[in-house]
């Protein structure tokens, strides 16, 4: 599945990924591949993601929301 | 014919205004480069966001419950006008202040009239232009420029949403120019407040699964769309302010140059006229002397 996390200012990750954690304002959650359509807002947090290839990485967001559609996830979130 | 000196310090004078303008217009070109790259940077975030919020409304309509979609009797306006801080570049400014004073004195001239109007500037430029003219600018965010990040420019759409909220204005307008190309700025009048709706195609339907709640989503996501709509407008007025100095300063460059090609024809003119005196002089003499 593919994932993007663009902030106002630039875009942290972009490209495929085999799992990702989120923290959802209403608690933390992970998405894996064929995730049904979601909305959820997010609080500050880590975004901790493994890629296909290569090695987990972290983000610190401050605040944001995902949308999860069709093994597209969009993270937009502000630093 | 003017005289030879006059003519030489002209030259010099003009050339090192060229060198001046060339200079600046150097310096505009490495700030526009910047300029654009923040604004081609935030575009994937803010299409990302129409998108979602698009997604959103087509799953079902919880408008109605925010305050920032709900529109109210227009009694109490804000004029927000974006320009620069520094001038030298062209109508730049001059243009969006008169767009503000068409609305002030065209749509918005009844709420003028009863004191309902008021006028924040972002840039200096406005502020000085309006205060020249008469009008009275409530507020100016002007130190938005030193240091151009979404984080200040938050603040401000923090502080313009509880205004809304509160009830101390029905309707906030922006003003600012759109950044098309280096030469060309598009004069953009934006309602900012309340948010218009868009009659958008509604798409097909997915079922999405809404944490915590579609109406907290949508009510997170509002203000933070407000929010990139204010940064994206100054940083598009930015870049454009770069281009439009870059122009003028490529005008200018090449104005002093045709000046200076002018002057030295001129300043030839002149010398080969003194020197062709002074021969005649001397052969005058010397004829006299023969005779």
């Amino acid at each position: 599945m593919y994932l993007e996390i663009v902030t106002p200012e630039k875009t942290l990750f972009s490209g495929e990924i085999e799992k990702v954690k989120l923290p959802g304002s209403s608690g933390s959650f992970g998405l894996l591949n064929r995730h049904a359509p979601m909305i959820s807002s997010l609080e500050a947090g880590e975004i901790k993601l493994t890629p296909k290839e290569g090695d987990v990485t972290l983000f610190d967001i401050k605040s944001g929301v995902v949308e999860v559609l069709n093994n597209n996830i969009i993270v937009l979130a502000t630093e | 014919m003017a005289n030879l000196k006059e003519i030489r310090s002209r030259i010099t004078s003009v050339k090192s205004t060229r060198q001046i303008t060339s200079a600046m217009k150097m310096v505009a070109a490495s700030k526009l480069r910047k300029a654009q790259d923040a604004v081609t940077r935030l575009r994937p975030y803010a299409n990302k966001m129409h998108e979602i919020l698009e997604h959103i409304s087509a799953a079902g309509d919880v408008s109605d419950t925010n305050v920032f979609t709900h529109v109210r009797e227009t009694k109490k306006v804000l004029l927000i006008i974006v320009t620069s801080n520094k001038g030298l570049c062209g109508a730049f400014n001059a243009n969006v202040v008169k767009k503000g004073i068409s609305l002030i004195v065209g749509e918005f001239s009844a709420q003028y009239k009863s004191g309902n109007l008021e006028i924040l500037t972002i840039g200096k430029k406005a502020e000085d232009i309006l205060k020249a003219k008469g009008y009275k600018v409530a507020r100016n965010d002007n130190d938005l420029y030193n240091s151009l990040t979404f984080e200040n420019a938050r603040e401000v759409a923090n502080r313009l949403m509880s205004e809304y909220s509160e009830g101390k204005y029905d309707k906030i307008m922006l003003i600012y120019n759109r950044f098309k190309n280096a030469a060309t700025q598009d004069l953009t009048v934006e309602q900012f407040l309340p948010i218009e709706q868009s009659e958008g195609n509604k798409k097909i339907k997915h079922d999405y699964i809404f944490e915590p709640s579609q109406e907290e989503i949508v009510n997170s996501l509002i203000p933070d769309s407000l929010r990139t709509q204010l940064f994206s407008a100054v940083i598009d007025s930015n870049a454009a302010e770069h281009g439009a100095r870059m122009t003028a300063m490529h005008q200018a460059t090449d104005n002093a140059s045709d000046l200076i090609k002018d002057l030295t024809l001129t300043y030839n003119k002149a010398r080969q006229a003194s020197i062709t005196n002074e021969i005649l002089e001397i052969v005058a003499g010397a004829n006299a002397l023969n005779g």
